[in-house]
């Protein structure tokens, strides 16, 4: 599973799971626990373009959504 | 003329001018006698009764499974329960791990603060509780599990046994609240229960005390994630105030569903479904309107539906229906309405209003979960 930001704007950016069959079953804030939960253990994030974060910059990344 | 007579077995009678007349005594209603969502486990909005196997996962409505061991499982809502109940919760261990010193297995359910806030912990005046539960297990021996609180820094190990395989067996456990600590009275976690199915060293403690620990069992505890095919059923889940488990505090269907509705919420679209309203914004994307049935806990972070783009649907201008070509999105949510992206290549005529239609079975999902 790996997560990927697929809406960024002043407001608000919201992010998608994709779980390992390809499929986006939830999107979802930074503020989702599961989301945190997943990012803190190291799964990847990618940005709005797919770029894949490192670990520290995705908890800087989520962080920095707070 | 009598007097007005209150008798415990027959009721009020009253004099009349040629008689009297007798009115039954009545069992005064007690709401939220039990402090559990679900207990009966018959509410799984998710899953419809079919299995959950990851950790997180919630097997029925407000029971979260945690699963945090080598071995694997498999639970579900199922019909295998005692007299007076129609479901309970199955876990089935698919994968045995003998090994877990720093690791768990269990499940769970976190009570919101409104719902024991007159229970005064932390306090002086903390009251004591009773849980009571029907429970049945492929294996035998004396189980564990614990009641603890939001930030995991006070916890109370408690056991029961399982004499016979494979029977129901009622149990109870009586606890004195505990007078330290920080518990939650608003809309956090107030009290976290947990049934231990595999607790290691690091997380088990001393039954019948409570700790500064964040213990989940307690030591020694069956471990049903240690044995492959083990069976562990439960129902009846009851929290009480006092020192004695009283009958199950049985709640209408429809009140219990919107107890759950609370913590999480989906739609199930049981055919071609209208739903949501909305405006076209773009030529390719709507935002809709999805109203909750009950105010939610918590504003929801997040949107579950199905994975695939075509279940979701827009009716818009001239009253075409608008396959989408994206699946829908998280927009935002407030305690009693979520806001969903729906997107169909290039078709809208921009600014119209519009309908959301699901295909059948077909679903969209809000968690405030605790």
């Amino acid at each position: 599973m790996i997560y990927k930001i697929i809406k960024e704007t002043d407001d608000i950016t919201i992010f998608a799971r994709i779980d390992d069959d390809g499929l986006c079953r939830l999107t979802c804030t930074a503020e989702h626990s599961e989301f945190q939960t997943h990012i803190k253990a190291g799964k990847e994030l990618q940005d709005a373009d797919g770029n894949v974060m490192t670990q520290e910059q995705a908890n800087q990344f989520v962080a920095s959504l707070a | 003329m009598p007097p007005v007579t209150i008798d415990g077995s027959l009721g009020i009678t009253t004099p009349m001018y040629n008689g009297s007349i007798t009115a039954n005594a009545v069992t005064p209603s007690v709401n939220m006698k039990n402090r559990i969502i679900n207990g009966a486990m018959v509410i799984d909005q998710r899953n419809a009764g079919s299995a959950v196997t990851t950790d997180g996962a919630y097997p029925v409505d407000r029971f979260i499974v945690f699963e945090d061991t080598d071995g694997a499982y498999s639970a579900q809502r199922d019909t295998n329960a005692p007299a007076g109940f129609i479901n309970s919760l199955k876990w089935t261990t698919t994968t045995a791990d003998t090994s877990i010193a720093s690791q768990y297995a269990g499940i769970s359910q976190s009570i919101e603060g409104f719902n024991v806030a007159d229970l005064n912990w932390g306090t002086a005046n903390a009251k004591t509780v009773t849980l009571s539960f029907w429970v049945r297990s492929s294996l035998t021996g004396t189980f564990g599990g614990s009641f603890r609180n939001s930030a995991n820094n006070r916890s109370y190990p408690f056991t029961y046994t399982i004499s016979v395989a494979d029977t129901w067996e009622f149990e109870t456990i009586t606890i004195a609240g505990d007078t330290s600590g920080t518990w939650l009275t608003d809309n956090g976690a107030g009290l976290k229960i947990f049934f231990g199915l595999g607790v290691g060293s690091s997380f088990s403690g001393t039954a019948g005390a409570w700790s500064g620990s964040n213990f989940l069992s307690a030591t020694g505890a069956v471990s049903v994630i240690g044995t492959l095919n083990a069976t562990w059923y439960v129902t009846g889940v009851q929290l009480e105030v006092g020192s004695t488990a009283t009958s199950f505090d049985v709640r209408s269907y429809g009140t219990e569903l919107q107890l759950a509705q609370r913590y999480y919420y989906r739609f199930t679209a049981s055919a071609n479904t209208y739903i949501g309203t909305g405006i076209t914004y773009t030529v390719s994307n709507a935002l809709l309107i999805f109203p909750f049935p009950v105010p939610m806990r918590a504003s929801p972070s997040a949107l579950e539906q199905t994975g695939t783009a075509s279940n979701y649907r827009v009716l818009s201008q001239g009253g075409s229906l608008y396959t989408g070509t994206a699946v829908p999105t998280f927009d935002g949510a407030n305690i009693t309405a979520g806001t969903v992206g729906m997107t169909s290549l290039n078709n809208f005529v921009q600014g119209q209003s519009c309908l959301g239609n699901l295909t059948n079975a077909s679903y969209l999902g809000w968690s405030a979960e605790l």
